[in-house]
């Protein structure tokens, strides 16, 4: 006995601790029951038929029965200690052998309800499945309407068998249905060309399908449910006893359950793997290599490219750098120049008016007489170097000044005084002038003149150069000048009865070297920089200057000088 | 008594011309070429005034205002900067250095002499 009840097809591991204790209690079970021990024996004999129906149910190349149905059973009879016979034959002679009870179980019996008139089934599914129509690929049949008028492969006897049937029928199609008692016999009369499709279940066509070079279709139909079938007589023991392993087994993910499912699946599946899939799969393998060599040659290229944007970057920098560094040298220069010229400007100035002094000083010291009696030509002559000099001085005072305007050199020293001598100063400087030509000199000087916060000697500058314009330009008549005060400045006009400016030549009489088309070559004297150096001078001073003027009748050049200067450094 | 005045200047025919102006006008004129000889001279002889042409070489002719200023015995002594206003705010610095006054150049023989006493 301790023989029989060795595992005889023992192949999912060893038992569990549980049931080498239940040996002994089962021994001394068997012994105290003598009697019971023959129909024991009996029972625990199960006879189960065996078909092809890979990978549910067949047999193997060694002759051994194998699949889904055959792992489960083998486990719970090994558990149970049953003993398992097989009986090999097609589908529908384990049908037969099952209703006539030379069989207890039939494996991969779908359920119907008129099949459980004849056969008992146990309660929880061992899988489930649908029934697909597949066609050879190109075949065209694609749906259930294509079917019409075409020759369909399914298995004899088989729940897809009167299901199909009556599926074709409800649409009223005219499809010839060939019953073919082997599973395996399906795809390949379909492949030869003798069916047109072929019905199989879902497990059945995943390993076999393709090789046959067959493809599923939109044709899908009658879920089932797989058990195994009894005997309707007898075999409720043994089918109440798969359903308490089966439903303890499927609560478990590691159980033989579903390793089988998975062994009977998933590695059939890869053992069947098509050649197609296998070179599909090298294409596709070949394409992702590509495309991460592609990835990284791109990578790599865009690194390139980053690395000389980065490059460029830099030199650019560079560049603005050296550029900058340039500009920074150049204007430097620029303002070493600028220097050089204030510094060389300042020396020349000084360097030409000490000689100069020199000449005006000795020139007037003899035209005194205080070095000795001169006769009148001497005086004559002398006078003219005098001019001469003066002239010179002016010129150099003047070129000196608007020099240090244009470089923004020109500081101006404001401080308080009173307006009214600085005017009376420069009427007294240039009245002999006006007397000289006959000019009638008019002083209208506003009693509430009063002080003044701003550069004196500059506003001396301006004033005496008004006047002495006016005097030069003028032959005969007068020349006024007036002085008012008005809010927070005062106005200064000094008007002529001279030859006036053209209107044309109004805008043009402030710029530098400026002297008005008198009509006459140079009659005029000066440097044409007076009135530019006047407006400049007024405008440091917050102050303006207006012209108004009349060809040939005379001017007024006004000045507004704001009673305190704006402040400079 | 004649009344001495000292000019302090490097250029030769500034000083020919400021001396014969002032002597014709009757003062006893001496001079110095540079700074360091008119401080000293300007101690030893303690003149009415001194003329300062602003232009001298070797000592600064700001210092030499300063170091006028700083001698107790000069105290009362003015000092007339001769100036050709060729830097800006020179008449303003050479004030602040101490100067009385300044007469400016060119030298006008009509009214040299006449500048010159208004600081005596």
């Amino acid at each position: 006995m301790n023989k029989e009840k060795k595992p005889t097809t023992y192949k999912f591991g060893t038992p569990p601790n549980l049931i080498r204790f239940l040996y002994p209690i089962f021994l001394i079970a068997l012994l105290c029951l003598p009697s019971l021990g023959e129909s024991n024996y009996d029972r625990r004999t199960a006879v189960v038929g065996v078909y092809d129906n890979p990978p549910k149910i067949f047999v193997s190349r060694s002759g051994k029965p194998a699949g889904i149905f055959i792992d489960i059973i083998e486990f719970i009879a090994e558990k149970e200690g049953w003993k398992l016979r097989y009986v090999t034959g097609t589908w529908a002679e384990g049908l037969s052998r099952l209703e006539k009870g030379e069989i207890d179980l039939l494996p991969d019996v779908a359920y119907t309800p008129e099949r459980e008139e004849k056969f008992s089934f146990h309660k929880e599914p061992i899988l489930s499945s649908w029934f697909q129509v597949y066609a050879p690929k190109g075949s065209g049949i694609k749906s259930i309407i294509d079917l019409n008028g075409k020759r369909v492969a399914v298995l004899e006897r088989s729940v897809q068998h009167e299901a199909f049937k009556r599926l074709v029928e409800n649409f009223g199609f005219s499809v010839t249905i060939i019953p073919i008692p082997n599973y395996n016999d399906l795809f390949q009369m379909v492949s030869r060309g003798e069916a047109d499709a072929a019905v199989s279940h879902r497990f059945h066509a995943i390993n076999y399908a393709k090789s046959f070079g067959l493809e599923d279709t939109a044709v899908i139909f009658n879920p089932t449910r797989l058990f195994f079938a009894g005997p309707k007589t007898g075999g409720k023991e043994l089918l109440d006893t798969l359903d308490e392993y089966l439903s303890e087994m499927k609560k478990d993910p590691h159980s033989i359950y579903y390793q089988t499912l998975k062994r009977w699946t998933a590695e059939e599946i890869r053992f069947t793997f098509p050649e197609w899939a296998k070179t599909l799969g090298w294409i596709l393998g070949s394409i992702l290599l590509m495309s991460i060599i592609g990835i990284f040659i791109l990578k790599h290229q865009l690194n390139i490219k980053t690395k000389e944007l980065r490059q460029i970057n830099q030199e650019m920098e560079k560049r603005i750098i050296k550029r900058t560094e340039e500009l920074r040298v150049a204007m430097e220069k620029a303002q070493s120049a600028d220097r050089l010229k204030s510094a060389f400007l300042a020396t020349m100035s000084h360097e030409l008016r000490t000689p100069l002094n020199s000449i005006i000083g000795f020139t007037g010291i003899l035209l005194q007489g205080l070095a000795g009696p001169l006769n009148e030509e001497q005086h004559k002559q002398l006078s003219m170097v005098q001019s001469s000099a003066r002239h010179l001085l002016a010129l150099i005072n003047d070129v000196l000044d608007i020099s240090k305007i244009e470089a923004g050199q020109l500081t101006m020293s404001v401080k308080s005084f009173e307006l009214r001598p600085v005017i009376e100063k420069a009427i007294k400087m240039v009245s002999p002038f006006a007397e000289k030509k006959g000019l009638n000199l008019i002083i209208e000087i506003d009693d509430r003149i009063g002080s003044i916060t701003t550069d004196q000697r500059r506003l001396e500058q301006i004033i005496l150069n008004l006047l002495n314009n006016a005097i030069k330009f003028t032959e005969k008549g007068k020349v006024r000048i007036s002085c008012r005060a008005e809010d927070d400045h005062y106005l200064l006009s000094v008007s002529d009865t001279g030859i006036g400016i053209r209107a044309n030549e109004i805008d043009q009489i402030f710029k530098p070297f400026h002297q008005i088309d008198t009509g006459l070559t140079r009659k005029y004297e000066g440097t044409g920089l007076g009135l530019s150096i006047s407006k400049r001078l007024i405008e440091m001073m917050g102050g303006t200057i207006e012209v108004e003027s009349e060809w040939g009748k005379g001017s007024i050049f006004t000045i507004r000088i704001p009673k305190k200067a704006k402040e400079f450094s | 008594m004649k009344e001495t005045l000292l000019i302090i200047e490097d250029n030769e025919q500034n000083l020919y011309m400021m001396r014969f102006l002032l002597e014709k006008s009757g003062f006893t004129v001496i001079s110095a070429t540079n700074g360091r000889e008119g401080i000293q001279m300007a101690l030893h002889h303690k003149p009415r005034a001194i003329l300062l042409d602003i232009q001298l070489p070797e000592m600064d002719r700001y210092e030499v205002a300063r170091e006028l200023k700083k001698h107790e015995e000069l105290k009362g002594v003015p000092i007339i900067a001769v100036t050709s206003y060729a830097m800006p705010g020179d008449r303003e610095k050479i004030l602040a250095a101490g100067a009385n006054g300044y007469i400016e150049k060119p030298i006008d023989p009509d009214t040299f002499v006449d500048e010159v006493r208004k600081y005596i």
